[in-house]
């Protein structure tokens, strides 16, 4: 009942309080005038000029994010697990380090690097290749690229991590016995292991699906601020420039209301297939 | 009768008189909370600003001042959190496009109010009457002028010289900027130009469109008109020089990283970054300073960059300390500091030649020049109103970066945002 009461107060009250808030023109002050203004906070996030294209990015943070966290992070966790354990530590620890270095200071050293006029990576095109500079972060095509790639770059340690733990909670005695029944080493990965992870896969996935538009919001922020041109935006960097930028309550609650309902269909939708895809060893 | 109103007359102006601050009391010890976007920057400003506070608290051993650093672009939504919160700072460092904001919106008290009228006109004694007009609206002063930069047209003079143009005679009309980014680029690797006019804060467009005759809003407030055809002449300038090649698309910092590395030869920039290009640029170019460029023959009308002091605190006694900090940091005293240490510009033009403050500092640093001349013509950079300030601003400024290096016609873009972010005014 305690806990009740607990999520009661702070989850659902609030969640409530700003299904309300979004219908008001208002600046949270006690003292400035609370102006009720209906759906006009909703109509005019929809209508801004960047919002299609923000979907649409949105849309392809999400199928970028994944190859680094589920695909990328799983090859490298099942071709690491056949290591000697002290080289298997080192590798892993390798590709843990850009986790732990912060956003923004991962985003500084990315923009150094691929500056277009003194970046290593373009000095090195440019007399290396004798290619013109790349414009990673204004050129509209590729700026997107770039952001994906440096957060996802900032994941896959983490990934790898959950999937190694989960390699190595598969029984060991299944595996033996399919090596006994003469199962290759590609057989065992895909008949064996893959199904026993599938429930840690399909949530990373999940999560994926649900989070990257979030994970690379302090890289947008330091990198490109949403530019060149909405290119690199995305619905959460768009609603917080809109609505928090003030601390316009009606804008914001405008803004999480959207998202909620919007992130809410998906993760319904994610978790329904997990219920289905997952194979568990009992 | 007469005595009756007499009587009232002098109930009245006792009534007055009372409501003004109470000096300090020397026996009593008074904390205040100080907001500075400066102390959030170590490379700029936040050892200078230190200084300024230190000086202070020498000169006033019962006051402590607590100074708080936090950036500019985050100030307002943290001030109105803590004021949500009830734990408002006491003063704060604002910059000018939240002026009708915490006028209108947070309903701060004019310092006409606080302070008594003898003692405002001893402050504003030798004070730019220019710079004092930003910190008002509609006839009340809310925040005492600060720190102020305003936009030049920085030179990196050895690429100048490799070109063949004479460094000492920079361009001073947009046209003469696109000859001269012309010659540089035949015949050096170097971009030719860029005006960091894109971001958030919209000082330096306003400053454009101001030099172009125009306004992004109506004299009377109550109409946005960045779809004029000076203004659209303004942006369309910077679409020329993009079509023509001569201005990278690059990033705001990248612009300033590639300026730094000698990879750039002109920079339109806040003179706020003078301290930071002259210290960056020692040893790798010789970086000159020149005032903004004109729109051919229409004279150029500046607006400043930068910030105001605000009281923000109820308590009389806070208050009145708050006052006596943005005395001093507006000093004579307080802006050598600031010029020398920091780079913003002194509001008191007498202490410029005066051997006491500044004399022998512009003296060994001519660079500062045309931006001291600029506050001759400084046109305040216009705050707007309403509760969505913010957010038409974002769509213009959005707009001013899709009309430069978009492929849509510059007109189109900005009519469209002009139309949009009109919606937003209040009703």
């Amino acid at each position: 009942m305690p806990a009740l009461i607990t999520i009661g107060v702070w989850i659902y009250k609030p969640l409530v309080q700003t299904f309300q808030l979004a219908t008001y023109e208002w600046n949270l002050l006690p003292f400035s005038p609370k102006v009720f203004v209906g759906l006009t906070n909703f109509e005019r996030l929809l209508t801004l000029p960047d919002m299609q294209q923000a979907a649409w990015n949105t849309v392809l943070y999400i199928v970028g994010t994944l190859p680094f966290s589920v695909f990328l992070p799983l090859a490298i966790a099942l071709v690491t697990e056949d290591l000697h354990p002290r080289w298997r530590a080192t590798y892993r620890a390798l590709i843990f380090i850009p986790m732990i270095v912060p956003p923004v200071v991962a985003s500084v050293v990315w923009r150094w690097l691929l500056h277009p006029t003194n970046g290593v990576v373009n000095l090195t095109l440019q007399n290396g290749f004798g290619l013109d500079p790349i414009s990673f972060f204004r050129d509209t095509n590729i700026a997107i690229g770039s952001i994906i790639f440096i957060s996802g770059w900032k994941l896959i340690g983490f990934a790898t991590l959950i999937f190694a733990a989960a390699i190595a909670n598969v029984d060991r005695t299944l595996l033996e016995a399919a090596q006994l029944d003469g199962a290759n080493r590609w057989q065992s990965i895909t008949r064996i292991t893959l199904p026993l992870i599938s429930p840690t896969l399909l949530f990373m996935a999940l999560l994926s699906v649900l989070l990257s538009a979030q994970w690379s919001f302090a890289y947008i922020n330091v990198l490109t601020q949403g530019g060149p041109r909405g290119a690199t935006t995305n619905l959460y960097y768009l609603l917080w420039q809109y609505g928090f930028g003030t601390f316009a309550v009606g804008w914001s609650s405008a803004a999480g209301v959207i998202l909620f309902v919007a992130f809410g269909l998906l993760a319904w939708v994610g978790l329904a297939l997990i219920r289905r895809y997952s194979f568990y060893d009992a | 009768m007469r005595v009756l109103t007499l009587l009232a007359t002098l109930f009245l102006s006792t009534a007055i008189a009372q409501s003004y601050l109470p000096p300090l009391d020397p026996n009593e010890d008074i904390t205040i909370t100080f907001y500075n976007y400066n102390l959030a920057s170590a490379g700029l400003g936040a050892q200078g600003t230190q200084r300024l506070i230190d000086e202070f608290m020498e000169a006033n051993p019962n006051v402590t001042v607590e100074g708080v650093g936090v950036s500019s672009d985050q100030m307002i939504s943290r001030i109105q959190a803590d004021v949500v919160a009830g734990r408002a700072p006491d003063v704060a460092q604002i910059v000018f496009d939240d002026l009708d904001f915490l006028a209108n919106g947070l309903g701060i008290t004019p310092l006409e109010e606080l302070v008594a009228p003898e003692e405002l006109a001893a402050h504003y004694e030798g004070f730019n009457p220019r710079g004092l007009e930003l910190g008002r609206l509609d006839g009340s002063t809310y925040g005492l002028a600060y720190t102020f930069s305003t936009p030049v047209l920085w030179i990196n003079e050895d690429l100048f010289r490799a070109a063949g143009l004479d460094p000492d005679a920079p361009p001073t009309t947009w046209a003469a900027v696109q000859a001269a980014a012309q010659t540089i680029q035949d015949a050096t690797d170097a971009y030719g130009v860029y005006v960091s006019v894109f971001g958030q804060f919209d000082w330096m467009f306003q400053s454009l469109v101001l030099s172009n005759s125009g306004r992004v809003l109506s004299e009377d407030r109550s109409e946005l008109t960045f779809d004029t055809p000076e203004a659209i002449g303004a942006v369309q300038m910077l679409r020329d020089l993009r079509d023509a090649g001569l201005k990278p698309d690059l990033g705001f910092n990248e612009a300033l990283e590639a300026f730094l590395t000698g990879n750039l030869a002109m920079y339109v920039q806040t003179s706020a970054v003078q301290s930071y290009l002259l210290s960056a640029s020692q040893g790798v170019f010789e970086l000159g300073a020149a005032k903004l460029p004109a729109f051919g023959d229409k004279p150029v009308q500046p607006t400043n960059s930068g910030s105001a002091l605000f009281i923000l605190t109820d308590d009389p006694m806070k208050q009145r300390a708050a006052w006596e900090l943005m005395k001093f940091a507006t000093s004579e005293r307080g802006y050598t500091i600031i010029t020398t240490e920091i780079g913003y510009l002194p509001l008191r033009p007498a202490i410029v030649r005066d051997p006491a403050y500044l004399g022998d500092w512009v003296a060994a640093n001519p660079i500062v020049e045309p931006n001291l001349a600029q506050l001759e013509n400084l046109s305040p950079w216009v705050p707007f109103p309403g509760p969505n300030y913010k957010q038409m601003a974002l769509l213009m400024m959005a707009a001013v970066e899709e009309a430069v290096f978009g492929d849509a016609p510059v007109a189109d873009v900005m009519l469209d945002a002009h139309e949009r972010a009109s919606a937003l005014m209040p009703r």
